[in-house]
């Protein structure tokens, strides 16, 4: 049969945002496949040549909308890095409570959103229900309810409310309980089974080569997570290991991906609950903003020549930061921003994954990456 | 306490410092950088561009630096040391290929802390400063590690540094129909026209121009 090159995009529910999947079929196979993004591309890195390190942290809120939290988090160790601030360690258990939380809300979007694509409707009313908890306690934090301006350079904006730490307790255990009821509603249902089994594998071994991190390469039995294997913030305090997924000799299905999410939603509530135990001062304090026990006093210049960097443990992969400081005035805006995002670099890989699988794999495998186009395109 | 000990990476650190500085052209350190409340360490190496392949191709197959994380391009127009910077980040994961029992991939080790000499993982930072001021280049890498390949791809789109030897090379980011010789983090085209003083001299804008007007189409 004569091969030909349809386009999934940049209207199409698989592609969960704007961007194009160029891809070549030989009758119901697929041959070929070429991604093209840049569609909803802002300028974010230049934007920030012209802002203050504080003026930042609101765009990189804005580079995820699932999980708004992580990226300015991760911006903001790069710009304590390149200032040389040391942040008091109460504000780095809030920064973790806050993290992890966010964490679970973009596992159970994308879990919910991977429900319909390949058939299994209700999980995305039972997955949103479940976000709310979480976007409850985040507003607690952050104000808002998606973009939470949280961090600060040297520390976080507020301290945990009065009773917070009652209520996170309270909604994670209900949470804990309830990721039974979703595994239930996955694992047994066959329409499920039959489309993530065996579709879209992924070798380990290829994946660290082609850059592919976080979860995605967890699937495969990697055990690489930036939280321990280049410790940042308190995560080595505290009583955990990196969820990493048993998978099958050809690499990491579809199945493989969804259940390392599972899984690192467990981890997560788990890490908050016992963040909230060991926090120093206890979680029941309270702090007026701007205190030195949550906010340590930053300088705003960053003199020519200097530079921070920092990899990060996003909810999609390792995002990270890179500052060259001396911008305008005198260093108080940095000279050059830039950005890594996950999965602008597991799109090109994701796409070779799916050849050879059928065009109706496609929603399946490219959703089992759990793209956010928002990142990709900065 | 779990995860890789700073002391550790320190010394894997300084091995690979020792190993790598004593190639051609090469000036290596470890540098120190903060992550919140802890302190950890980066190897951070100076490469001319025409020593960069071979170090390149001896840093995968000789020291198992096995995942490119990212690529950065500056552009320097008023530095007097160099026109251009392109600058790679690295990162050692220190995985090797899981074991296989019985048809089902065993996860390795799940204790990160327990590894060892060069399986430690670690951060490198590599510096490549480029003279020239209107063609920079510099060798591509995306036949060894393929996760450069988008990296240098958006680094040219956006920057305009060009990376020989890369197979596929194209717009991004932009548009494909963007004009030849546009990229926008160069520093001739400003995001703000005008100053703070100027903000405040003239509210309203009118005298303002685009400090580029002329250059871009």
């Amino acid at each position: 049969m004569a091969e030909m090159w349809i386009s999934m995009g940049p209207q199409h529910p698989m592609t969960h945002g704007l961007w194009t999947l160029k891809v070549k079929v030989d009758g119901e196979t697929v041959v070929d496949t070429e991604p093209d993004l840049g569609y909803i591309h802002r300028g974010v890195e230049k934007i920030c040549e012209a802002r203050n390190f504080t003026q930042i942290t609101t765009y990189c809120d804005r580079l995820c909308y699932a999980s708004a939290n992580t990226w300015s988090h991760a911006y903001i160790y790069a710009a304590e890095d390149l200032l040389g601030v040391e942040v008091p360690e109460r504000a780095e258990y809030i920064r973790l409570v806050a993290v992890e939380l966010q964490r679970i809300a973009s596992h159970l979007m994308w879990l919910g959103a991977y429900g319909p694509d390949i058939g299994n409707l209700t999980v995305m009313v039972w997955c949103l229900r479940e976000r709310e908890m979480m976007m409850d306690l985040l507003q607690e934090l952050g104000g808002s309810r998606m973009h939470y301006n949280f961090p600060r350079v040297g520390g976080v904006k507020r301290d945990l409310p009065h009773g917070f730490a009652m209520r996170a307790r309270h909604k994670l255990r209900l949470f804990l309980d309830r990721i039974q009821e979703y595994e239930a509603l996955f694992d047994e249902s066959t329409i499920f089974l039959i489309r993530s089994q065996g579709v879209g594998y992924a070798k380990p071994e290829e994946m660290i080569n082609h850059g592919v991190s976080g979860p995605n390469l967890r699937a495969g039995g990697v055990n690489h997570d930036i939280r321990t294997s280049h410790p940042y913030s308190v995560y080595s305090e505290l009583d955990w290991a990196p969820a990493v997924e048993r998978s099958s000799i050809k690499g990491a299905d579809c199945y493989d991906r969804y259940r390392i999410r599972v899984e690192e939603m467990r981890q997560s509530a788990n890490l908050v609950l016992q963040a909230l135990d060991k926090m120093p001062g206890g979680a029941e304090t309270y702090h007026e903003p701007g205190d030195p026990k949550i906010l340590a006093k930053a300088p705003s210049r960053a003199p020519e020549g200097t530079s921070g960097s920092h990899h990060f443990e996003d909810s999609r992969g390792e995002s990270m930061f890179y500052l060259a400081g001396g911008g305008e005035g005198r260093g108080k805006m940095p000279y050059r921003v830039s950005i890594r995002s996950p999965i602008f670099i597991t799109i090109p890989y994701a796409s070779k994954c799916m050849i050879g699988y059928k065009v109706a794999d496609i929603p399946a495998i490219m959703g089992s990456f759990d793209p956010c186009i928002g990142e990709t395109d900065r | 306490m779990n995860g890789v000990s700073e002391e550790s990476q320190i010394s894997a650190a300084e091995d690979l410092v020792n190993e790598i500085g004593t190639m051609e052209g090469v000036s290596a350190f470890v540098d120190k950088r903060t992550s919140g409340t802890q302190v950890r360490p980066i190897v951070n190496l100076t490469v001319p561009p025409e020593n960069w392949r071979k170090v390149a191709e001896s840093m995968f197959s000789d020291h198992g630096i096995d995942y490119c994380s990212m690529i950065t391009g500056i552009h320097w127009p008023e530095s007097s040391d160099k026109q251009w910077e392109v600058i790679y980040h690295f990162l050692r994961t220190g995985v090797k290929n899981p074991p296989i029992v019985d048809g089902v991939v065993e996860p390795i080790i799940t204790d990160s802390s327990q590894l060892q000499g060069s399986d430690v993982p670690l951060e490198i930072q590599i510096s490549i400063p480029l003279q020239e001021t209107r063609n920079p280049k510099v060798a591509s890498i995306q036949d060894i590690w393929v996760g450069a390949d988008w990296n240098e791809k958006e680094t040219w789109d956006l920057v305009g540094i060009d990376f020989e030897g890369h197979q596929g090379m194209r717009r991004v980011l932009q548009p494909h129909e963007t004009p030849k010789g546009y990229h926008p983090l160069q520093k001739q085209h400003k995001l703000r026209y005008h100053n703070f003083e100027e903000m405040y001299d003239d509210v309203q804008g009118f005298k303002r121009k685009p400090a580029d007007s002329e250059k871009v189409k």
